[in-house]
């Protein structure tokens, strides 16, 4: 476990100390300085984040609404941010990301939906100190691991994850055969022990 | 062959899910086996702090029309919807898997069920896209479904009991692909009756004998 030894020191609480997570939880109290802080630096980070300019149901103004959308509910929610299980990067990465699928599935539907997105996330039950310990351990390897991507595989992880391109979408635009881009995508993941259970079921699907 | 160890999502499959461009037929089922497969859940966690990672190292774009005061005065009016809608107690127990559950309101009686055959049934969910047909089967113990192929892709979750095919035996949580050209007879197990969730993208073919007679009935219809 320590192979990739990056010098962070170890921590004996998953809590998070970070500006970040400092600041939510703070808003999480109804704090507005802190909020605006927190609006300064992720408005521009969410607006690059709905640059899925293909996809059914985007439309020009949708860069600010989700800015818009996305605040609001942060302010909402806040209180529920808890830094021993999340970091607040990741917590508002779930809240943006379920309302851009929102947003877009209303935009692209015209039949009553009967699900949000939030609706298909469950909390996680793994909540014992030493499995959250373990978690925030696994994150900090993982920030470490991401920055030592060849940039052709981060590349592909933007395009899916910022851009919101399907894998399919992500091979046509680079050019790249699908089956590239689904190998790009296990090597990064392995590379930053992200361990998928499916890669691990050698041959028992159907090939 | 049997497994101990579960039949999952393919990895590109929880990916999309995690960055949350994956249809919303195919993340019901993705969302029903991840409330019975805690590796699963695990790895979302870390596909989840990956993108965020993502998201926070990003150059960002600075120049927007939304103001902070503007947005301090959209959540003074929220903040009374939000107080109009009391919380919604979620206490509730889990029946099948949270998603599935909300799909059918909590009622298994409600649903209308359809018979396909003397074994199995049928009842449709409403999932607000056309894509896929989402439904439940219900196959009664030691039942034995008629051998089948689809033009389409078929995702199956086991939410209760278990059934087998030539293949395998499918238990609880298991999810499962079928891509056209892969004809299977399920067989519901002989201790109970095996419910599962499935997603369909085109009609289903009968291959077995009189299969022809029994393919109009089998339209699918999305809902």
């Amino acid at each position: 476990m320590s192979a990739n030894g990056s010098g962070a020191p170890k921590a004996r609480s998953s809590k998070r100390t970070d500006k970040l997570s400092l600041l939510l939880t703070a808003v999480g109290n109804q704090d507005k300085a802190a909020f605006e802080e927190l609006f300064k630096h992720f408005s521009p980070l969410i607006r690059s984040f709905s640059q899925a300019n293909q996809h059914e149901g985007s439309y020009p103004g949708l860069h600010e609404d989700l800015v818009q959308e996305v605040m609001i509910k942060i302010w909402q929610k806040a209180g529920k941010f808890d830094p021993e299980k999340a970091s607040a990067t990741t917590w508002i990465y779930t809240v943006a990301r379920n309302c851009r699928i929102d947003m877009l599935r209303r935009k692209s539907n015209t039949q009553h939906l009967p699900l949000e997105n939030e609706d298909y996330w469950q909390e996680t039950d793994e909540n014992t100190p030493s499995s959250l310990l373990q978690q925030k351990r696994s994150e900090d390897k993982l920030h470490a691991a991401m920055d030592r991507l060849p940039h052709e595989q981060k590349e592909i992880l933007r395009k899916v994850y910022i851009e919101g391109k399907s894998h399919s979408e992500t091979s046509q635009e680079l050019g790249v055969p699908l089956g590239t881009v689904k190998s790009r995508v296990r090597l990064a993941l392995h590379k930053m022990q992200i361990f998928v259970p499916f890669d691990q079921q050698d041959g028992l699907i159907y090939d | 062959m049997t497994s101990k160890k579960g039949f999952c999502p393919e990895t590109e499959m929880l990916v999309e899910f995690s960055a949350g461009v994956l249809g919303p037929a195919e993340s019901i089922c993705v969302s029903a086996h991840l409330h019975f497969c805690s590796k699963c859940r695990e790895a979302l966690l870390q596909l989840d702090q990956l993108g965020a990672k993502l998201l926070g190292e990003g150059e960002g774009e600075p120049s927007g029309k939304t103001s902070f005061e503007e947005v301090l005065s959209k959540i003074e009016f929220a903040d009374e919807d939000v107080k109009m809608q009391s919380e919604p107690s979620d206490e509730k127990q889990v029946v099948f898997a949270p998603v599935v559950d909300r799909l059918m309101k909590h009622n298994l009686k409600s649903l209308k069920w359809k018979k396909l055959s003397s074994s199995v049934e049928m009842a449709q969910l409403e999932t607000g896209q056309n894509v896929f047909e989402v439904s439940l089967h219900k196959i009664c113990a030691g039942g034995k479904a008629p051998v089948h192929d689809h033009q389409g892709l078929e995702y199956t979750v086991v939410l209760k009991g278990s059934f087998s095919d030539e293949r395998s035996v499918y238990r609880e949580g298991d999810f499962i692909l079928r891509e056209p050209g892969q004809p299977h007879q399920p067989i519901g197990a002989q201790n109970g009756e095996c419910i599962c969730l499935s997603a369909q993208s085109a009609p289903i073919k009968l291959t077995g004998p009189f299969g022809f007679l029994m393919n109009k009935w089998l339209q699918i219809h999305p809902s």
